[in-house]
């Protein structure tokens, strides 16, 4: 890789682990991650996700290939890439002994800060993450969501340059993961920072990342932003259901300008829809002028799923109950 | 350097406060040394004098003191390397490597803590025996001794709480060394003199150097600190707690290179 490319806050080449017995968790990765992007880099448990970030984040030595963070490299300046970093691993590893407050002081020492300043830093990033009021209650009694604030919290004392969050939501509730990601978004808005996070979760990669990369096998299958590798596989499709089956021409005259026309089941208009949701309120509003009765909409987008059955010819979420929010399929009934 | 020493005092801290917050933790290494220290003097009470070769003291308790000093010690260093395997079962060690805190101070803040800990633990025990009419011959200067071989010997023992802590990962596999150093100690001669023991089990004790430590406290409170049991025990300290050191930087490196 020879000298490092300043813009980049990640790169990886041909990085590798093997572990005792052959197993091969990440087998040769190619990674270049820009300065102030969202990377999310996506896959089903035991892809090698973990080992990956595990790697970047200077706690499993590569075994092949080399990687930098921070302009630094993994292996041999550890230390650099350590101060660069923040980081937020699967299951938010707390302390359930200490209270919030007195593990953001101890990590302000780690990172040098004196104690004023730790205090000072201690205290904004309780309000940035909204856990004043617990602050000085011990880790045991918090929620998995505020364990993961917090988690993000101790992260961030030093602001780092590269914030590493493997899988920050697994397991957390809907409205607790929805306030992870403003946080996450916010942080990268604000201050630019460039985050790395890891996920299973489809929705997850598609709310917050700017590119995604898919990983399956330790190699990565596919990479790009959400909307090219969607695209890569196709448009969304609206079906509309029609409450009166003699209304299939008048229902495909109100739907041909919104994108072509495709093959759906008897009594049941299908069409392209290229901008997806953001012309539901429009489609629905023509087939209303038009006197179109409709018994239902459904709106199938083709999901990062679907790129990753695409390019691996498996589903990455088995069971959709487990998923985060739920697949956006149905927009309206 | 100077940052290195405040990273290992907050580290050390958190350790002697993660501690005390968990009375399951605390309890057996307080509990059981006190609960046979008072057991074997009641039951012994008139032993010194009448059996031959037991070493002369003022009373049972003089001699069963240092006993449970160091067993409170073993106890105390089998917690304090389950507390590092918890770190790293809970993922809390993680945060400490990825951090820029030094090597030396990720382990000497928990031996630190450990040794805070046995030290609070021996003073308060030295406490309820002189409170029951111990009394330590040594003075002033058979305490620091005492206090000192406390030391080293909880840097030894939480030293090797901390590698089997590295290599295993486990905090089941730390405890179940637990039963080890119970051996350990009572094939010694905490509990009563190797004078008083013949055979096999005279071997193994005279070998144990848990023996030679126990003798090296004792002498300090039941003599004004016989020199060359006291250099033994120092002697014996000194390697233990430099081995089980260089084992922890040791075990470290393995962890970091991903023997998994």
């Amino acid at each position: 890789m020879g000298v490092a490319d300043v813009r980049l806050a990640v790169e990886a080449e041909g990085l590798e682990r093997r572990f005792r017995g052959g197993v091969v968790a990440v087998d040769g990765v190619d990674l270049a991650v820009e300065r102030g992007e969202v990377y999310g880099f996506l896959g089903p448990n035991g892809a090698g996700k973990s080992t990956m970030v595990r790697m970047l984040t200077t706690l499993l030595r590569p075994t092949g290939g080399r990687a930098r963070v921070a302009g630094h490299d993994v292996a041999r300046a550890a230390g650099a890439v350590r101060r660069a970093i923040g980081v937020a691993l699967q299951d938010a590893a707390i302390d359930p002994y200490m209270t919030g407050r007195e593990l953001l002081h101890l990590q302000a020492v780690l990172h040098g800060f004196d104690r004023a300043r730790g205090r000072a830093r201690a205290r904004e990033l309780l309000e940035r993450v909204d856990l004043v009021d617990a602050a000085d209650r011990r880790v045991g009694t918090y929620s998995g969501g505020m364990r993961r604030r917090l988690d993000l919290a101790l992260a961030l004392v030093h602001e780092p340059e590269v914030l590493f969050l493997d899988e920050p939501t697994t397991g957390l509730d809907p409205i607790s993961r929805l306030t992870l990601w403003e946080e996450v978004r916010r942080l990268n808005a604000e201050s630019g920072t460039t985050v790395f996070l890891t996920t299973q979760y489809l929705e997850e990669a598609d709310q917050l990342a700017g590119r995604v990369g898919i990983i399956d096998g330790g190699r990565i299958v596919a990479e790009g932003t959400p909307g090219e590798l969607k695209a890569q596989v196709g448009d969304p499709t609206l079906t509309v259901a029609l409450a009166d089956p003699g209304q299939e021409r008048a229902a495909e005259a109100a739907l041909r300008p919104f994108g072509a026309i495709v093959p759906g089941r008897s009594g049941c208009i299908a069409v392209r829809l290229p901008e997806g949701a953001q012309a539901l309120a429009a489609v629905v509003r023509a087939l209303d002028e038009a006197g179109v009765a409709a018994a239902g909409l459904d709106l199938a987008r083709p999901s990062l799923d679907d790129v990753f059955v695409a390019k691996t010819g498996r589903h990455l979420e088995p069971e959709e109950a487990e998923g985060p929010v739920g697949r956006p399929a149905p927009a309206a009934r | 350097m100077r940052l290195a020493a405040v990273q290992t005092a907050a580290l050390a801290r958190r350790a002697v406060v993660g501690t005390l917050r968990t009375p399951q933790a605390l309890f057996p290494s307080l509990f059981f040394p006190l609960v046979l220290m008072a057991i074997f003097t009641a039951s012994f009470a008139a032993a010194p004098g009448r059996i031959p070769g037991f070493p002369p003291v003022r009373g049972f308790l003089d001699f069963a003191l240092s006993g449970a000093v160091l067993q409170g010690i073993l106890i105390g260093g089998t917690v304090a390397g389950a507390a590092f395997a918890l770190d790293i079962e809970g993922g809390f060690f993680d945060r400490l490597v990825a951090s820029p805190a030094s090597r030396s101070a990720i382990l000497a803040g928990r031996l630190a803590g450990g040794v805070a800990l046995a030290l609070a633990q021996t003073v308060l025990f030295l406490g309820v025996g002189i409170a029951f009419g111990a009394r330590v011959q040594g003075g002033a200067a058979g305490v620091a001794l005492l206090l000192v071989l406390a030391g080293l010997l909880a840097v030894a023992v939480s030293g090797l709480g901390i590698v089997l802590a590295l290599r295993s990962g486990s905090s089941e596999a730390v405890q179940g060394t637990f039963p080890l150093f119970f051996a350990l100690l009572f094939f010694s001669s905490a509990f009563f003199p190797r004078e008083t023991m013949t055979g096999w089990f005279r071997t193994v004790a005279d070998v144990n150097p848990i023996s030679h430590l126990v003798e090296a406290m004792r002498a300090q409170v039941i003599s004004s600190g016989e020199t060359r049991t006291t250099l033994i025990g120092l002697g014996i300290a000194v390697a233990l707690a430099a081995i089980a050191v260089a084992a922890c930087f040791q075990a470290f490196r393995g962890r970091l290179r991903g023997a998994a």
